[in-house]
């Protein structure tokens, strides 16, 4: 790794390098291409490289450009993205050996409103399959390692994305995020990742796994650059009358305000209870950096989040195995064990259960919100832990492989069980040298504000820069 | 399943499955129940006790009132 190589940008600064023609599109596609050539081998990050329509594209692009012409504040910019948003014409294998050639009739909003701002297909990210897994294992096309310690997992579902993000082998991708899928990988590989309000980004086109807790966000280097992928992707859309019917906020502007006079509170029991050391210390050192930067950190009480986690459980358990019911019949030896052992959960829930899991929804949000009426966010950890090694949470259909599932995703799932959007940030280093996330916790639609914090933190410490040492 | 804090048993389940038109043998059904037993408990102090006039998309409504 050089300091001269565009692969090390961040998306802000390769776009704003590309549009004033610093380097080329095909300069910042060859390098993430370069990158990929030699790290795809050792993090099994990608599950479609798409090298010569990637350098094709680069070239277009560049072309427009040299004739005044430009398709948005992406011009140029290359991204690969989690093998589950569908590109009309395209395979979207959503890491499963069902659709392995399932070709995409449509294109996902998302990523449509990402290519009309001018980004660049790369090729298509591991995933876990069907999106149901949070340690990056996967059953048919292996697990994908985490370029800090590549015996580690990179947590999933997100598994491609957080490794591909941190080796630097695209700038920025999309994941997505139904019990934790975004901020798992970011927390595991050290970069950050956005999980987005219930509402504010179209699912249309993406494979979906919850109706009621799917979200899409983006995994980048910064929050900033999680703030401008975001505000791209935003705001209404006919195709998903489920996505909150108001125009993109300005996510950006407020990432450059100081932090000075906030609140944040950190969970006085729960997301503080059975830490690994270093995650506490993290929590602890973050506390006095917002401190120093101006925030008041305080703690908070909040409602009994075991009750939200046990909700999130059996939501997720029936709409997932209502998604796939007409394979868990034909095709039951075509999953993953784990997967399918997770998808047969949801039979075992009555539906008077599922409907009082979705009528509590409201009441515990508003619970929530009278909880933390005092502080402008939340922080917590992520995980308790730091990245488990791949071969120690390798559990499949072993008896008690539930429990380790939710160990890991505890401190996840009520978020999504509530909506909210939860932006998590690289924060630390483990004494292994894992790196640490932590979740910065905001009210529904008002990602401007967590985002705001995070990218004050970021100027405040430099764990988003370090990349991990790949020769 | 008289208790609303009980979850499910594998005889229950393996019934439930067959009724959902996905069959599941007795030992799948065991593992299931240990599996997805403890969110039953989890959940159990809310099963219940709902206001019977709670407004279906209650959620939605708390999201936009909150909502800048």
């Amino acid at each position: 790794m050089t300091a001269t190589e565009p692969a090390l940008l961040s998306v802000t600064e390769v776009a704003a390098a590309i549009a004033s023609k610093k380097i080329s599109s095909r300069e910042a596609t060859q390098s993430c291409l370069d990158r990929v050539a030699r790290f795809q081998p050792r993090l099994n990050a990608y599950m479609a490289i798409e090298a010569d329509a990637a350098l094709a594209a680069a070239d277009a692009a560049d072309k427009e450009l040299a004739q005044g012409k430009t398709r948005g504040p992406l011009h140029g910019v290359p991204m690969a993205h989690k093998d589950m948003y569908y590109e009309a014409g395209k395979v979207s294998t959503c890491g499963s050996k069902i659709r392995k050639d399932f070709v995409a009739a449509t294109t996902s909003t998302a990523i449509a409103r990402l290519q009309n701002a001018g980004t660049v297909r790369l090729g298509t990210l591991q995933m876990s399959e069907f999106a149901y897994g949070p340690t990056g294992h996967n059953a048919h096309y292996g697990a994908v390692h985490n370029p800090w310690h590549v015996d580690h997992v990179t947590g999933g579902s997100s598994s491609g994305s957080g490794s591909a993000v941190a080796a630097r082998l695209t700038f920025a991708a999309l994941g997505s995020d139904t019990g934790g899928s975004i901020r798992m990988p970011a927390h595991f590989c050290g970069v950050s990742g956005l999980k987005t309000t219930v509402g504010l980004v179209s699912r249309a086109g993406a494979m979906p796994l919850s109706q009621s807790l799917d979200t899409v966000g983006p995994l980048a280097r910064t929050a900033v650059d999680c703030a401008l992928l975001t505000q791209l992707m935003a705001g209404g859309d006919a195709a998903d009358p489920t996505t909150r019917n108001a125009p993109a906020p300005d996510l950006v502007s407020p990432t450059k305000e100081n932090i000075k006079g906030l609140r944040i509170g950190i969970p006085s029991a729960f997301y503080v209870d059975h830490l690994d050391s270093d995650v506490a210390r993290v929590l602890d050192e973050t506390a006095k950096t917002l401190a120093s930067e101006g925030v008041t950190v305080v703690r908070v009480t909040l409602p009994d989040q075991s009750r939200l986690t046990a909700a999130s459980q059996l939501l997720l358990a029936v709409e997932a195995a209502a998604f796939h019911k007409k394979w868990m019949i034909e095709r039951p030896g075509d999953y993953g064990p784990q997967v399918l052992m997770r998808l047969q959960n949801g039979l075992a829930v009555p539906a008077i259960t599922y409907l009082e899991t979705l009528r509590w929804r409201g009441p515990a949000l508003a619970a929530h919100l009278e909880a933390v009426s005092g502080v402008d966010a939340v922080l917590a950890p992520v995980a308790p832990v730091p990245a488990p090694t791949i071969a120690d949470s390798d559990i499949g259909n072993k008896t008690g492989a539930e429990a380790v599932i939710q160990n890991l995703t505890r401190f996840t799932r009520p978020i999504n069980y509530l909506g909210l959007p939860a932006l998590a940030i690289p924060a630390g280093f483990s004494a292994r040298g894992l790196p640490i996330g932590l979740q910065l916790i905001g009210r529904p639609f008002e990602e401007a504000m967590v985002l705001r914090i995070g990218a004050a933190f970021q100027r405040a410490t430099d764990f988003h820069t370090r990349a991990p040492r790949l020769s | 399943m008289s208790d609303p804090a009980e979850a499910p048993t594998a005889d229950e389940i393996e019934k439930i499955a067959g009724v959902a038109r996905v069959p599941v043998t007795n030992g799948v059904a065991q593992r299931i129940a240990a599996s997805i037993g403890p969110a039953f408990v989890g959940f159990a102090p809310m099963s219940g006790t709902l206001p019977f006039d709670l407004e279906p998309a209650n959620f939605v409504s708390v999201q936009n009132k909150t909502a800048k």
